[in-house]
């Protein structure tokens, strides 16, 4: 995890306990995890913080948040966290203080960031046929088995329900649901799979 | 064989000490127990007690070393490793069933038995949560069913520009950033956009940063240049080559006034000068007449529609659509008027130009006859003065001499001073450029120098992030790895023989420098006493052809050395034979060790108990 220059002087600025103390250092991460996740705007006016620079304040409420959103963005383990702060000269103290909050809201965040984009279509069920075909116009034999699919997907962005159908064969769906079944996983394994899917 | 086990395993007795102490008793249940914890199938017909009968308790003891060995036990085992135990066998063989022993299951739960498991499981876990919930609409997903399920709404990536409070700048930003200005969080317009801003700006401060670094290590560097004026001169040169191809397009114009062709100010002039050629002004009159007359046309235009307006009240349509007509015809009238005056300012334009083209050529020539007239009036004062001077002509010639002399002397003195100055110049010149070239070399010493330390501290900072991931990677086979307890206990073990080891060469050390110093003095004392006989014996020697009494004493010296020396010899002797006497007794210890006579009492005894058995079964049979 790196962070850019304006944010690693305002974790300077916060891991200076000449600046900020350790109750004012506590609010301001409440501050900031709500400023994001609350969508509250009544941020910084907590009495911890009311001795304190309002620039030096809403230099270090930035630089919070753009860390906040940052690790989470790149899922980051709390030994990232670490390192990316030490650099910053912060102590163990203050580092523990901000991943135990970080562990607190990590749902909230993904939720967070899972809700920026476009929504894709969610499937929500699914029905299947099988069917046997056994000519075609043009070959006289072809005694082939596929299925007939339909997804029933929901759109969050229209909020229209279409269905989507298709036919497959058999090696065909075994494919897609590996590929279903990795997505669900939504891990690192799930992106190995399709490199090495792809490179096969 | 169908015994019973005790529901619990019998305690060992608090005086069993070491593996020495052991019964039979205890080795084979701890044996049997062991079997049945490692491989259930081979320790499951196996009895932990020992039966009382001889031939029963072979049999048990020749089926255990048969499961060890399937085991696979590598050394040396039958039924008299249980039944005649030596301490160094039964510590091996506990020894090789504890290794075997299964670990904790919450310890074989930790380790991972491959990568493909952890996935599977992973997957079982996730279809099984996934399974075990059910659809519920977008609208009512509890933040645990958004994480399963997919968010019930969503925001588009929509980022808007923040100012980013800091200490520094000017006075007045900073009286805003401590007063009015807003926490970053808050300052997009709607609280979905602050992530998506956030983000951005982060990712643009990220990116800009890299840049800088590759722009700075490479050419940025070999430029010389602090990096405010590099940037400076990056910015000019990026100005210059945008304004190349925008001049190419714009050929320039002709000298003269014309700042742009829609400024009122040359307009006007354009027509001034027109109208003194004649022609142009009626013109350019009637176009400011009919830019009166649609001014003045307005007011009319206001009275028509409020006219119109008023006409609607009554409904009659016919005058409304003549004032549609007439306005129609007058912007015709209009739009042609506009055209004909375009094209004749297109011919002004025209027209000015060529004026002013002709008006610099003017200007040159009059400029060039000017010059001529001065070359003129040059060579005509020079005459005058030469008239002048014409009637007192030797006189003046003679002056023109002196003054021709004074001013030749006059430039031999300044060359001279001219050379005085010049020489110290030119050597300081010189100097300046040795030192110049000096500095140059120097400075791109110092460049080639901070180039390797950008190069090494690149290369250090990948290392280090290198062997992060590497220690991260062992951390994490570390962790996979088995908790090896034994092998924690062999190294202390090994550590402990080690120390031992050392002591005992310390030791032996010790002992050999006694030893030595033992012999020196031993042979220092055999010199001293061969010394003391040899002059003993020469001088008893002298006396003895005289003296009968010193004969004797000669004799008696004789026979005393001899003693002496098998008195020596014999302590040699013992030595040895003590050695001796240690060697064997430590063999015998080895084979007492080797073969307890303990052990071989029994073998006698339960030999004759069997013997015993044997003839029971004998009389029995032959009762039967």
């Amino acid at each position: 995890m790196e962070l850019s220059a304006y944010a690693q002087g305002g974790w300077r600025l916060l891991g200076d306990p000449r600046r900020f103390p350790r109750r004012p250092y506590a609010a301001l991460l409440r501050a900031a995890f709500r400023s994001l996740l609350d969508h509250s705007h009544a941020g910084l006016d907590d009495p911890d913080l009311k001795d304190i620079d309002p620039t030096v304040l809403k230099h270090c409420h930035a630089a919070a948040a753009t860390c906040i959103l940052e690790a989470g963005k790149q899922k980051a383990d709390i030994s990232a966290i670490s390192t990316c702060l030490e650099d910053c000269k912060l102590d163990r103290e203050r580092i523990e203080q901000f991943c135990t909050e970080y562990q607190k809201n990590k749902d909230a965040l993904e939720i967070l960031l899972g809700s920026i984009g476009r929504s894709p279509l969610h499937i929500t069920d699914v029905s299947w046929r099988l069917e046997y075909q056994i000519k075609s116009n043009q070959l006289h034999k072809t005694y082939q088995p596929s299925y007939l699919v339909t997804l029933n997907v929901e759109n969050s962005d229209s909020g229209s329900h279409p269905d989507v159908s298709f036919s497959c064969t058999m090696e065909q769906l075994q494919v897609l649901l590996s590929f279903v079944i990795f997505s669900m996983l939504g891990s690192s394994c799930g992106c190995n799979f399709l490199t090495t899917c792809q490179s096969k | 064989m169908t015994l019973c086990p005790p529901p619990h395993p019998r305690p060992v007795p608090p005086e069993v000490q070491s593996v020495r102490d052991l019964s039979p008793e205890l080795v084979v249940e701890a044996a049997v127990r062991c079997l049945r914890a490692v491989r259930p199938a081979l320790g499951a017909p196996l009895s932990p007690l020992l039966p009382p009968g001889i031939s029963a308790r072979f049999r048990l003891a020749s089926d255990l070393a048969a499961a060890c060995q399937e085991l696979g036990f590598g050394g040396d085992v039958g039924y008299q490793t249980f039944l005649y135990s030596s301490e160094h066998d039964t510590r091996r063989l506990l020894l090789f069933l504890v290794e075997k022993l299964p670990r904790d299951e919450s310890e074989r739960g930790a380790e991972p038995p491959g990568k493909s498991g952890a996935l599977l499981r992973a997957i079982g876990a996730r279809i099984r949560e996934q399974l075990g919930t059910p659809w519920v609409p977008p609208a009512c997903r509890t933040p645990r069913l958004q994480r399963l399920q997919g968010t019930s709404r969503l925001y588009p990536f929509a980022t808007c520009p923040l100012v980013l409070p800091q200490s520094g700048g000017p006075p007045e930003l900073q009286e805003y950033f401590g007063g009015a200005a807003p926490p970053v969080p808050a300052q997009p317009p709607v609280s979905a956009r602050t992530p998506p801003a956030l983000l951005e700006t982060h990712a643009a401060q990220l990116s800009a940063r890299h840049d800088w670094e590759a722009e700075w290590g490479g050419p940025g560097l070999a430029s010389r240049l602090p990096p405010q004026e590099y940037v400076g001169r990056k910015r000019l040169r990026a100005r210059l080559r945008a304004l190349e191809p925008l001049r190419q397009v714009c050929p320039p114009r002709p000298q003269g006034p014309p700042p742009g062709p829609l400024d009122p100010a040359w307009l006007q002039e354009a027509f001034g000068a027109g109208g003194a050629g004649g022609g142009a002004l009626p013109k350019g009159s009637r176009f400011t007449r009919t830019q009166h007359l649609t001014h003045e046309q307005d007011p009319q235009i206001l009275l028509q529609q409020v006219q119109a307006a008023a006409e609607t009240l009554h409904p009659s349509k016919s005058p409304e659509e003549d004032a549609g007509a007439r306005q129609a015809g007058e912007e015709a009238a209009l739009e042609e008027t506009l055209a004909r005056l375009e094209t004749e300012i297109e011919g002004c334009r025209g027209e000015v130009r060529d004026a002013q083209l002709s008006l610099t050529q003017a200007e040159a020539e009059v400029r060039q006859g000017r010059l001529a007239l001065g070359g003129r009036e040059d060579a005509l004062r020079l005459k005058a003065r030469a008239v002048e001077l014409l009637p007192d002509a030797q006189s003046n010639m003679a002056k023109l001499q002196l003054v021709v002399e004074a001013s030749s002397r006059r430039i031999v003195s300044l060359a001279g001073q001219w050379e005085r100055h010049r020489g110290p110049l030119l050597a300081e010149y010189r100097h300046l450029r040795a030192l110049r070239d000096s500095a140059q070399l120097e400075s791109s010493r110092r460049l080639s120098e901070i180039r390797t330390l950008h190069e090494r501290s690149r290369s250090a900072a990948d290392e280090a992030r290198r062997k992060e991931e590497l220690y991260k990677q062992l951390v994490a086979e570390l962790e996979a790895l088995p908790r090896d307890v034994s092998r924690a206990v062999y190294t202390q073990r090994i550590l402990e023989i080690v120390g031992n080891i050392r002591k005992q060469k310390e030791e032996i050390g010790k002992i050999l420098v006694d030893t030595r110093a033992l012999q020196k003095e031993i042979n220092s004392l055999v010199g001293k006493l061969e010394r003391t006989f040899s002059v003993t014996d020469e001088l008893l020697f002298k006396d003895a052809k005289r003296d009968e009494v010193v004969r004797k004493a000669y004799k008696y010296l004789a026979a005393l050395h001899e003693n002496c020396a098998q008195l020596i010899r014999t302590i040699e002797d013992t030595g040895t034979i003590q050695r001796e006497i240690r060697d064997l007794e430590e063999q015998i210890e080895g084979e007492t060790s080797a073969k307890p006579p303990a052990s071989l009492d029994r073998i006698l005894s339960d030999c004759r108990a069997l013997r015993e058995e044997n003839a029971l079964l004998a009389a029995r049979a032959r009762h039967a």
